[in-house]
């Protein structure tokens, strides 16, 4: 019996390897560059330092990259939460064909992002369609300059991440005993007593998931700022690539993706200490 | 207290329509402008035309895009569904120390930005002296995929009861014998799913390839340059054919989950029978 167990405990080492090898590895080897003065395996001696973090905060065109990536996810966020919210509530509560809606959801988010950002890009041009729209009605007398503004970015980092915000909003509040609910309104409350006071304050291990899910690509996205977004626009992922493939410094490219790095792993160790791990896993699904 | 009646969800329900139609509308319109006579992506059209589709077709860049996606998605997909099924098995039936460590770290793919682990790689590769180019790609691509294959199969394989595979040694069959022929038909549903789950992963994958596909190209770069340098409708063309690409993908991964649970359900009345 034990000897099966010990079997089957054999089968994780090829993964385990391969996953050690091809991905914690080269996390420990720019761990190494981030806290080191030059390129390694260069021939040239390398020394200790910390000088490639200091200079986050030393220069203010990063601190305004660093600041405005924030700003931005955190945009993003908080409007996907109040976009997804009513939509996961009613597919939770208010409907029976909550199952085929949360698959037809799904589509969409399967479709290859750069293909979605591309529609934003004809929706939001100068001639584009919503200008046409504007014009028409004449809500507007010329054309608004969208694309290439930060709003664009926003815009398109919304769209593009709301689907991971649904459904594990989706997930908990189907969770959420009606009992509850219907207690509480024959007992005398309100329907947005009850809303903020239960439903809501029920769902927040939902908000929180899908927070992960969409506060952490936001932060760490790359072709939405290069393809939507203006000189104004430049955004962390943007920075370190101009890092690796125009200035060549390493050692400081790997100390601001360290640090991306970190951050995320900063806030899934807190989530899975208040909701544990588990719940994620079990949140996550097609 | 009767006066408060469950509200009708009208607004909500306009709430949700409008939701959807914005999840979809901006698809569409691409769709349409593919088969659009003008250069330009402005209404009213210009007349119908299925010119774009040949120019897309003669153009020898996104035909190799084509190609060296689905060889890397292929790879990828095959490797880590091995090396992903395997893994899992030992963690959910075998490991006991360091499980939430390890489960803690196979979660890192899913939720770390995808530019950490794409540069990591990268200077990870650069650092040893090796070149950039489809192999990495495939390398880093079965990295990620094995925690989405460890995602969905964990579920399965909790579910299932190690006593059919200590049946089957009492009764004489090898180890080897107790996982190709009794684990491995229960666990082919979640097999194939997370093979499915782990080829358009690395089908849709951008970031991590932009920075580790050196001067190859795959479909999401291909379609990345476009957009950087002027669009044509060519873009939307490709579009079209991925979303119908994609539709059919996700219509495989519901088909095969229907024909397991008819053969499970088969199975099952012959049984009891």
């Amino acid at each position: 019996m034990s000897n099966i167990a010990k079997n089957n405990k054999n089968l994780i080492y090829p993964g385990l390897l391969w996953f050690g090898i091809f991905f914690m590895l080269p996390l420990a080897v720019i761990f190494l560059y981030s806290f080191t003065t030059d390129y390694i395996f260069s021939g040239r001696s390398i020394d200790f330092t910390f000088s490639n973090f200091l200079l986050i905060f030393q220069k203010k065109h990063y601190l305004i990259i660093l600041w405005r990536s924030l700003k931005i996810s955190f945009i993003t966020t908080v409007l996907s939460i109040l976009f997804s919210y009513p939509v996961a509530y009613f597919l939770a509560k208010k409907t029976s064909l909550d199952r085929v809606l949360i698959v037809v959801l799904m589509i969409p988010f399967w479709v290859n992002y750069l293909i979605r950002i591309f529609a934003w890009k004809l929706l939001l041009s100068e001639n584009g369609v919503i200008n046409q729209f504007l014009l028409f009605i004449g809500f507007i007398d010329k054309p608004l300059q969208m694309l290439y503004t930060q709003t664009a970015v926003v815009f398109g980092l919304v769209y593009t991440y709301t689907p991971m915000m649904v459904l594990p909003l989706y997930a908990t509040i189907l969770k959420i005993d009606s009992s509850l609910t219907e207690a509480a309104l024959d007992l005398g409350a309100s329907r947005t007593g009850v809303f903020f006071d239960i439903t809501f304050k029920l769902s927040l291990t939902g908000i929180f998931a899908g927070t992960l899910l969409v506060f952490i690509p936001a932060l760490g996205s790359f072709a939405i700022p290069a393809i939507l977004g203006g000189t104004d626009s430049v955004m962390i992922g943007n920075m370190v690539e101009n890092q690796f493939f125009h200035v060549g410094n390493w050692n400081f490219g790997s100390a601001f993706t360290l640090a991306l790095g970190a951050l995320s792993i900063a806030m899934i160790l807190f989530y899975s200490k208040i909701f544990g791990l588990e719940s994620i896993y079990k949140n996550k699904n097609i | 207290m009767k006066n408060k009646k469950p509200a009708k969800p009208v607004f909500l329900a306009i709430y949700t329509a409008l939701f959807f139609v914005y999840m979809f509308a901006p698809l569409v319109i691409i769709f349409i402008f593919a088969f659009n006579k003008g250069q330009g992506y402005y209404f009213p059209l210009q007349g119908f035309t299925l010119n774009w589709f040949n120019e897309f077709f003669s153009d020898n860049m996104a035909l190799k895009a084509i190609k060296n996606s689905l060889l890397i998605a292929v790879a990828s997909a095959t490797i880590s569904t091995l090396l992903g099924t395997f893994l899992t098995l030992g963690v959910v039936k075998g490991v006991k120390r360091f499980r939430t460590g390890l489960l803690t770290m196979l979660m890192l793919p899913v939720l770390m930005p995808s530019l950490t682990i794409g540069i990591s790689i990268l200077v990870f590769f650069r650092t040893i002296y090796i070149p950039l180019g489809i192999p990495v790609v495939i390398l880093a691509h079965v990295s990620i995929s094995i925690s989405y294959v460890f995602l969905i199969m964990m579920g399965r394989i909790e579910g299932i009861d190690l006593e059919v595979q200590e049946a089957a040694i009492d009764l004489g069959a090898g180890w080897i014998a107790s996982l190709k022929d009794i684990l491995f038909p229960i666990l082919l549903p979640a097999i194939t799913a997370g093979w499915l789950f782990s080829f358009m992963i690395s089908w849709n994958e951008f970031i991590i390839t932009y920075f580790l596909i050196g001067t190859e190209v795959t479909l999401p770069i291909y379609i990345f340059s476009q957009l950087r340098f002027g669009i044509s409708p060519k873009v939307n063309v490709i579009s079209l054919l991925i979303t119908l690409f994609t539709l059919t993908m996700i219509a495989l991964l519901f088909a095969v989950r229907k024909f397991f649970a008819r053969r499970r359900r088969a199975m099952d009345s012959y049984l009891s029978s």
